[in-house]
């Protein structure tokens, strides 16, 4: 189905007229872990694709060509606290893709709109978490870089005045499986407030451990809502959802012919509020604080699957509570500094990253960024020591 | 002597009178001039920085319900291509959108101050409405020439409830026909922080318009060139093309 309407799609793209645009990304970074220091990087070339047969008709796609250098094999144990020395080895290795990311048609109509195909879906109005979102997940180094597409059906109702529903469904094999989520965005005052329900599989990837073969799934119902305005001035929002859990979990070992019981995941709800407010000065600050009752509040419980579901963004975070700050300043001319906080309130380790941006061309910016952890060698953060991120990224 | 007393105090409150109601013909005129039914424009924006660095954009335009609804989409450069913002209720509420994370994001009130794309010009400025008629006081302050215009010349006092963007506006409008070629903005101190000189200005569709404005920033000195390309105000906004629904497309 959804490779249908992606084949439909590109001989109407080509047809249409279509205006060619995209960016290069070329990132060189550093990392120190304990004794252990790594180089690594990709070049990545993004190209867009976008044509408007008419007013009300928008064809778009986008390739990312991306070739990783330096390290590219990792062991996920490395990143485990009390799981370093242990001598196993789980491998993930970057590589190189080129990848069909977004690939869909927009139809205006005068009741609705409709997108259909690999599109990106953003939902929530957290700027480092969104317990809304089911479809992506947010680096925290870099929590406005864009997302992977989600091959999908949307339709945008307009309702009266600034109300409208929202409807996303990305088809699986069968009803069931495939993901359903609705929104009822609507405003009043200086407040917008958005309803959410979403019927979703929740987990479903295979992990391969080089000797093990792991799956699991778990089918989820999330009901939630956003709410974002201002109070004296001051940018205020908070998103809230809570999970419900609507089947049973199953993981299927192949080597140990077995089938895995997980421990059960009770329903949780998870919640963020953020505040902002940009000075005189220009001086802009931003703080979120996010509490996930998915995670865990003390370290010692953490299991290798919470580590695993925290690494594929199945959770939105590893543990409870966490805190975000960005600060930014544009200082001179063309030139942005920043600095990016996060911390891991239950384990007290955390990550300072300042940031350098220049605009050093009309298209062309660089970025310097470094990241200086802090907290004990067992927790979440305090693992790493420090890295340096160098960026160059050129739009066309 | 009492009744010469009196005569010229009514001359002299009479005098007030009527350059109380200049003062507000002006303005309003200004207003009409400034905040037509439906606008469609495109344009290009030039910025340059206090070193002398210069960045080019371009954008297409819209405003509607008399300048209280605008949408303003950039096409060029690269880098912010498809990035907009819409304002309503003259910027009391603000919504940009960025086409890379497809995201709309809700901007507080301590934005409408902040520059829009790094220019000379704030949200509020750029989603003014009637603001001159509905939160300033105007004062006729006499005749002027400005550039090569006679003009009325115009202070208006900010009113401290209505929330005005400036404490003190000062402006310039021609008299043969109301269209404004300066505008002095000022803060707090009373320093005047901005000034904005609008010129080429043309009949279009029966409106006086400036295609060419220039804000300068005296603090930061740095200045930001305004050029519009195309315009017109024959121009009927869609039903529900002032709506988040629509800053996506």
């Amino acid at each position: 189905m959804k490779r249908a309407v992606l084949l439909f799609l590109f001989p109407l793209l080509i047809l249409a007229q279509p205006e060619f645009f995209g960016y290069f990304e070329s990132e060189a970074s550093t990392m120190t872990i304990g004794s252990e220091s790594y180089t690594y990087g990709f070049n990545k070339l993004r190209l867009d694709v976008e044509a408007r047969p008419n007013d009300n008709v928008l064809i778009g796609a986008n390739v990312n060509f991306q070739k990783y250098w330096g390290k590219t094999t990792w062991n996920v144990y490395d990143f485990i606290p009390g799981y370093q020395d242990l001598g196993l080895v789980m491998n993930f290795e970057l590589q190189d893709t080129v990848l069909l990311d977004n690939m869909y048609m927009r139809v205006s109509l005068p009741f609705a709109d409709i997108t259909v195909g690999r599109q990106q879906i953003s939902p929530g109005v957290g700027y480092a978490w969104n317990p809304t979102d089911i479809f992506n997940t947010k680096s925290l180094m870099d929590p406005s870089y864009e997302q992977t597409g989600v091959s999908a059906i949307r339709v945008e109702v307009p309702l009266t005045g600034r109300f409208t529903i929202d409807t996303v469904i990305d088809p699986e094999e069968d009803w069931e499986s495939s993901t359903k989520q609705a929104w009822l965005n609507g405003g009043f005052g200086r407040f917008d407030l958005s309803v959410t329900m979403a019927e979703y599989t929740w987990y479903q990837f295979p992990l391969s451990t080089g000797t093990y073969d792991f799956g699991f799934k778990i089918d989820r119902v999330l009901t939630g809502l956003s709410l974002v305005g201002e109070v004296a001035g001051v940018g205020v929002w908070t998103e809230y959802a809570t999970n419900t859990l609507e089947q049973n979990i199953y993981g299927y070992c192949p080597v140990c012919t077995d089938y895995l019981l997980l421990p059960l995941t009770s329903p949780f709800e998870e919640w963020v509020v953020g505040l902002d407010y940009t000075f005189e000065s220009s001086l802009y600050v931003l703080g979120e604080f996010l509490h996930n009752g998915n995670g865990n509040a003390e370290k010692s419980d953490l299991t290798l699957n919470d580590y695993f579901m925290a690494f594929e963004g199945t959770t939105h975070s590893l543990m409870q509570d966490y805190a975000f700050l960005y600060i930014m300043h544009p200082t001179f001319d063309y030139t942005t500094l920043s600095a990016i906080v996060f911390a891991n309130l239950n384990d007290n380790s955390g990550v300072f990253s300042p940031m350098i941006d220049w605009n050093a061309f009309e298209d062309t910016n660089l970025s310097l960024q470094g990241s200086f952890a802090w907290g004990e060698d067992d927790t979440e953060f305090g693992l790493q020591d420090m890295g340096l991120i160098l960026t160059v990224t050129s739009n066309f | 002597m009492k009744r010469l007393t009196v005569l010229l105090l009514l001359g002299f409150a009479f005098s007030l009178h009527a350059q109380d109601a200049i003062a507000v013909k002006v303005i309003k005129a200004v207003t009409e001039i400034m905040t037509p039914e439906n606008m469609k424009s495109t344009g290009t924006q030039t910025i340059t920085t206090s070193s002398g660095k210069e960045r080019t954009f371009e954008f297409d335009s819209y405003s509607g319900n008399k300048g209280e609804s605008t949408l303003t989409r950039y096409t060029k450069p690269a880098a912010i291509r498809g990035q907009a913002f819409l304002t309503l209720n003259s910027a009391d509420d603000i919504w940009t959108y960025f086409p890379r994370t497809k995201r709309v994001r809700k901007l507080a009130s301590h934005a409408k101050k902040q520059k829009v794309q790094g220019s000379d010009f704030t949200y509020e400025d750029m989603g003014g409405g009637d603001v001159f008629t509905t939160k300033f006081t105007p004062k006729y302050l006499g005749d002027e020439e400005k550039n090569g215009e006679l003009c009325w010349v115009v202070e208006l006092i900010g009113i401290e409830a209505e929330n005005p963007p400036y404490p003190k506006i000062k402006l310039w409008a021609r008299k043969t026909d109301y269209a404004p070629v300066f505008v002095d903005y000022f803060n707090e101190k009373d320093f005047n922080t901005k000034s904005l000189s609008l010129t080429a200005i043309q009949d279009i569709e029966g409106i006086p318009t400036a295609m060419k404005m220039e804000m300068v920033d005296h603090k930061e000195r740095s200045k930001t060139r305004m050029e519009t390309l195309e315009v017109t105000y024959k121009w009927e906004p869609p039903k529900g093309f002032f709506s988040e629904r629509n800053l996506k497309k």
